[in-house]
């Protein structure tokens, strides 16, 4: 992304210097019982705010982060939605126990995951939207305007529910935080407990919210 | 105050008006007879220089554009099927008068919290096209009077000061009455009742006692009651058929306010809704609604309708519509302590319906697991009100990566080295076996027509990703991802 011009940098600062109270701030989040992320967010997933996680590599984690996240939402009795954009999420992969508080869109095309984002998002009785956009074509999701994106980020500022975007590519312009799970897992990971499979995840940090304000300010 | 009665003016205008859309905000006439004797009988407010009583083809040179329409009988059983259903509302003790106008037996009911009911009612009614107005007093008559001088709630407090301005006509005098009454110099119903009642009935006899009577607001009669609606539907048959949704919703928003009404009188909630769309071809497209939440919410309801009908597509016209409301008694619910319940549970289902309205019905809710060994298997079901915690811990806890399944799976072509996989080949994924785990062996149903049978292989590609694949009787195939 080329730097921000001179005249927009100070534009900016003239903006955040008498306008404090309209400066953004992270409000709580939703940890997600994956030491890697939770990490990296400083605590868990943002309410009210977007996080990318891209599964750079196959057999990245993806779809661990979404089991560990709804024994998490479980656990503190939270409601959590995932918007299946390519209907890969397999029920038999988590305990029964831990869907119940579970509502799952399985969409056949990535219009109806966004369509449907819109709505979950505004719903107000969410902590966590998952917007799964992996398996989708990735013509058909280079196609989706950006303003859908800060649509869907404009929606969820407006309340406290925290939205993880899983993608296989980054595609969420000016989003806040970007993590990239890069390292596959492997078959010796097989085994292992969930929770210790959750703990090896490797997470890079593309992008931080503190990233975007000093991009930002200049 | 004993009695109320609710009444609607030009009721065969307003219940024809709410019937029909094209005629909101349109110069519309009543008229009654047939070719040059047709004369109008109501009028609405926007055709100002037409009054009742001018010839039809008079009102139409007087005002341009007006319509004239025939009464509607199915429109005024409809209106008058909500006017009692606002009746009910106030009292169980209901008489349906006449089209148009109700009277309810106040008593025992509570005079402050009736009063300001009535008035609820009357903007209520206004909203759904029928402008009501309500009077009450001691008796049906002196009620049924108040009725035609409200704006839109009237109680008769003093009788006699209500009644003693108020036209003779009230009294409904015969024209012979009428002149004697003029020629002494009496137009009110106060000049008439400031007379002793027994000199009116020794100079206009038995007659003259009931209209002095009339005057007073006295007559007392006993009301022939109706019973409150025990179904609760509505149909309506389009001529000709409609093609849109637009005509189809107005009916549908009509229908449901007043059926709402119905419930409430009745002490009812609806659980489910049903709507049929007869079609031309004398097919129909029948859906059943599990509401959100119990209730008489008619918003709520049109919200659930509307999401459905906005992605229904049918093979022929709609020639009728019906929608029918399952009753049931309002919800008594208390969560459990440690319960996490819905912060709002109209947005809630009303999403899940817009979602199921997009994704499908089958595509929504609550995955839950099947009574079977069967790979995929699983239902979607409502999701719960309440995020409850898991009593008891898993008895196979989870174990590594969790699976993302391609759906459908993906055929491979899978080259064997001493009987496990060692290549794949010949489909959307390609490379060489570094490890693989397995086979996990799994049948069923086998004494169904529908018997499975599936071997089950975990493998790692030399390139990276670990996926599962399945050996059935039509190959090999990848079903998923470990992930």
């Amino acid at each position: 992304m080329a730097p921000p011009s001179q005249t927009v940098s100070a534009l900016r600062s003239l903006l955040a210097a008498r306008f404090p109270e309209r400066t953004r701030t992270p409000c709580g989040g939703v940890p997600a019982a994956v030491r890697a992320i939770d990490d990296a967010l400083e605590g868990g997933l943002p309410a009210g705010r977007l996080t990318e996680l891209v599964s750079a590599v196959p057999s990245g984690g993806g779809q661990t982060v979404v089991a560990r996240l709804l024994a998490a939402t479980q656990a503190a009795r939270q409601r959590m939605a995932l918007i299946d954009g390519a209907d890969g999420f397999a029920p038999e992969a988590v305990p029964a126990g831990a869907l119940r508080h579970l509502v799952w869109v399985r969409c056949r095309a990535p219009e109806q995951a966004f369509a449907a984002a819109d709505l979950l998002v505004r719903d107000g009785n969410y902590a966590v939207v998952v917007l799964d956009l992996r398996g989708c074509a990735e013509r058909a999701l280079r196609r989706t305007p950006s303003c859908a994106w800060y649509r869907l980020q404009r929606a969820a500022e407006g309340g406290s529910v925290a939205v993880l975007v899983q993608t296989t590519i980054p595609l969420v312009p000016a989003v806040p935080w970007r993590l990239v799970l890069d390292t596959p897992l492997s078959l010796a990971d097989a085994g292992a407990p969930r929770e210790a499979v959750a703990d090896r995840l490797s997470v890079r940090t593309e992008r931080s919210h503190a990233q975007a304000v000093e991009s930002l300010a200049g | 105050m004993t009695y109320a009665v609710l009444s609607v003016p030009d009721f065969a205008l307003h219940a024809l008006r709410r019937s029909d859309p094209g005629l909101c905000g349109r110069a519309v006439a009543m008229v009654a007879g047939e070719g040059r004797k047709a004369r109008v009988t109501e009028v609405s407010p926007e055709a100002r220089a037409v009054a009742p009583g001018l010839a039809a083809a008079l009102a139409t040179s007087r005002c341009p554009g007006i319509i004239l329409r025939q009464r509607d009988p199915a429109a005024e059983v409809e209106a008058h099927r909500l006017l009692l259903g606002a009746a009910f509302t106030l009292a169980p003790r209901v008489e349906s008068t006449r089209g148009g106008c109700c009277t309810v037996d106040l008593q025992g009911a509570d005079p402050a919290r009736t009063e300001a009911l009535m008035r609820l009612l009357a903007v209520e009614l206004a909203g759904a096209g029928l402008p009501l107005r309500i009077g009450a007093g001691a008796t049906p008559l002196l009620a049924s009077y108040a009725s035609r001088c409200a704006e839109p709630v009237l109680v008769v407090r003093d009788p006699g000061n209500f009644l003693a301005p108020l036209p003779l006509a009230f009294a409904d005098p015969s024209p012979g009455q009428e002149e004697i009454l003029r020629g002494w110099g009496i137009g009110t119903l106060g000049g008439l009742t400031a007379l002793p009642k027994a000199e009116v009935g020794r100079r206009l006899g038995a007659e003259g006692v009931l209209l002095w009577e009339r005057a007073a607001g006295e007559t007392a009669r006993v009301l022939r009651l109706v019973e409150p609606a025990r179904s609760f539907s509505a149909e309506w048959a389009y001529e000709p058929p409609v093609e849109s949704i637009e005509p189809l919703f107005f009916k549908l928003r009509r229908f449901a306010e007043r059926i709402a009404l119905e419930l409430r009188g009745a002490g009812f909630v609806a659980e489910k809704l049903s709507l049929t769309l007869l079609l031309e071809d004398e097919t129909d497209h029948r859906r059943e609604f599990r509401l959100p939440e119990p209730g008489a919410d008619v918003e709520g309801w049109l919200r659930v309708l509307n999401a459905h009908l906005g992605g229904v597509r049918t093979d022929a016209r709609v020639a009728g519509v019906r929608l029918v409301a399952a009753p049931a008694r309002p919800p008594q619910r208390q969560d459990g302590l440690f319960d996490t319940g819905l912060r709002d549970p109209a947005s809630f289902w009303e999403n899940i319906a817009r979602i199921a309205a997009i994704v499908g019905d089958d595509r929504v809710g609550t995955p839950a697991p099947v009574d079977t060994h069967r790979p995929d298997a699983f239902v979607l079901e409502r999701p719960a009100e309440a995020v409850t915690l898991s009593a008891e811990a898993p008895v196979h806890p989870p174990c590594g990566p969790a699976l993302r399944r391609f759906r459908p799976p993906w055929p491979v072509r899978v080259a064997c080295d001493a009987g496990s996989p060692a290549r794949l080949e010949g489909g959307r994924l390609e490379g060489r076996v570094c490890a693989a785990l397995g086979p996990w062996r799994s049948a069923g149903d086998w004494w169904k027509p529908q018997a499975w049978a599936v071997e089950t292989w975990q493998v790692e590609l030399a390139g990276g990703g670990v996926y599962q694949l399945a050996c059935t009787d039509g190959g090999w195939c990848v079903e998923g991802m470990l992930d």
